[in-house]
């Protein structure tokens, strides 16, 4: 098995000061590895580290090729001026130099990858006009035109109407198939089970592993605090349910 | 009423034409990029820094086009490194902002004795511009156009989605870097014609217009600069025929463009949503 994302020891973080440390794990080519922890244990920090919009502050990351990220929603502007085929077609920034225009096969690339990803109606449709789950798949579909070996998706059923969601796990199990990397963010503990590995985060890596084995009671607890509560089932903890804190 | 034709005839007038002609490509190519990437109170520092360089040049001998060129890039190169480091710039540029202008004001009335130097180079003039000032204006409407063919596409990127950029490993750092510098130097040949507190009027006010009423980034750039282009011809002629001074005019004038495509921008705005949600929805519920 030859490892696509590869971290040991990786601390990283703003302005000096950690917000997750101890990071060890690896993305095989053909696995999925779901990121769980709450909010602001460190899953989108240890994402920007490893499509390197962040230094690591310790250890080392290793990512074969170049990741295709998907950040979570309102990273990226609503308001901006472009289609679904423009933002897919940026996809193809990674396969040709930056400073040639883009080539007839890219927005072809594109047009067939908002296909892929059930768009086709929406080709030409300004991106901020979509619904959020269409957005995401928008941006899965600039994924697909990159041609990733490696994905990195923060979050990308939060707020994803079901239909949308249906359309997105169908086509990270294709991709799993074409032996790519796909690493994960969720708060879907249950969705985690499902995943080839899962990695739990709290500010530090709380453990890594495959999900039956690694989704005990004492480790869900160590990720989530307080936020949780684990319903037990069958002798292991099947279902956890984040408790919401809404602040005023 | 003075014929419109005068604009044509009349030499200094022809200069001023081709002045904001080309300060309309520039102005109106790189407003886009201000508005997409958010760029606008940098664009308004870059005009109040280079202002007491341009202020102390004459009365020691270097050319206005090199000291306020420097002053505006070491200003950008400030803004570039504050951003390298995730500090926002923003506080620290008002400060200079007023800075700049007070200190510009001492020098022109108490060091250099130049008072009447202070209008021109906050307001502009339009009727007083020699050969370097056009040759500038020429130079930053050329590379403002070849900037935008060549990377374009990678500031384009760069400013919808940073963070994905990054992953696409485009040099995000040298990319912004380079229109960092693209505008401030661009705003500084702007200087002479339209003052040094006027940029904005060409490098803003036309393209965030223009983002009121168009969908797609060619529209959004034709706007631009069609607009800046309007707001320019027309502002010449009002001040031209009530004489006051063209810089003003050219900015009372693109102000009320704005005006326009804001009004233009909302009932065009509630047309087009209304057909566009129910077949959104309708999609996204469907199995």
């Amino acid at each position: 098995m030859s490892a696509l994302v590869e971290a040991g020891g990786l601390a990283a973080g703003y302005g000096g000061r950690p917000a997750v440390h101890g990071v060890t794990f690896a993305a095989e080519a053909g696995h999925t590895v779901a990121v769980l922890g709450p909010n602001g244990g460190g899953k989108t920090t240890l994402f920007r580290a490893l499509v390197g919009d962040l230094v690591p502050l310790a250890g080392s990351v290793r990512v074969t090729g170049r990741p295709a990220y998907l950040a979570q929603t309102e990273r990226t502007r609503l308001d901006f001026p472009v289609s679904a085929l423009d933002v897919a077609t940026m996809g193809a920034l990674a396969r040709s130099p930056w400073w040639l225009p883009a080539r007839r096969a890219d927005r072809r690339a594109a047009a067939e990858a908002l296909e892929r990803v059930g768009l086709e109606v929406e080709t030409h449709a300004r991106f901020g006009a979509l619904s959020g789950g269409q957005r995401q798949r928008v941006l899965l579909a600039r994924a697909l035109v990159q041609e990733a070996r490696v994905m990195i998706l923060d979050e990308p059923f939060g707020g994803v109407d079901p239909a949308s969601g249906e359309r997105m796990d169908a086509i990270l199990g294709e991709l799993r198939g074409e032996r790519r990397a796909i690493v994960v963010a969720t708060h879907d503990v249950a969705a985690a089970r499902t995943f080839d590995r899962v990695l739990c985060l709290n500010g530090r890596q709380v453990a890594f592993g495959e999900p039956g084995t690694t989704l005990s009671r004492a480790v869900l607890e160590a990720t989530y605090g307080s936020e949780i509560v684990v319903l037990e089932e069958d002798g292991g903890p099947v279902r956890a349910v984040a408790v919401q804190h809404h602040e005023h | 009423m003075p014929s419109p034709l005068d604009l044509l005839t009349l030499p200094f007038m022809r200069t001023a034409l081709v002045e904001l002609a080309l300060l309309a490509v520039a102005g109106g190519v790189l407003g886009v990029w201000i508005v997409l990437r958010r760029l606008a109170f940098f664009t308004h520092a870059v005009g109040s820094v280079a202002f007491p360089a341009l202020v102390v040049s004459g009365p020691i001998g270097v050319s206005s086009q090199l000291a306020g060129l420097a002053a505006g890039l070491g200003y950008a190169a400030g803004v570039g490194s504050a951003g390298r480091t995730g500090r926002d710039a923003s506080a620290a540029t008002g400060l200079l902002l007023v800075a700049s202008l007070a200190l510009g004001v001492v020098l022109a009335s108490d060091v250099v004795r130049a008072p009447a130097a202070v209008d021109l180079l906050l307001f502009g003039t339009l009727l007083g511009l020699d050969g370097a000032d056009i040759a500038s204006s020429a130079v930053a409407a050329a590379l403002a156009l070849a900037a935008t063919l060549l990377v374009g596409r990678a500031w384009l990127a760069v400013a919808f989605d940073a963070a994905g950029a990054r992953a696409l490993r485009l040099p995000v750092q040298r990319l912004d870097a380079a229109l960092l510098a693209l505008v401030a130097a661009a705003a500084v040949a702007a200087v002479p014609a339209v003052g040094a507190l006027l940029v904005t009027s060409l490098f803003i006010v036309p393209a965030a217009a223009a983002r009121l009423i168009t969908g797609s980034v060619g529209a959004l750039f034709a706007a631009s600069v069609g607009l800046a282009a309007l707001q320019s011809l027309v502002g010449l002629y009002v001040a031209y025929a009530v004489d006051i001074s063209p810089g003003p005019a050219i900015a009372v004038v693109g102000a009320s463009l704005y005006a326009c495509a804001a009004l233009a921008g909302r009932s065009r705005g509630a047309a087009a949503q209304a057909p566009v949600t129910p077949v959104l929805d309708a999609r996204g519920v469907a199995p």
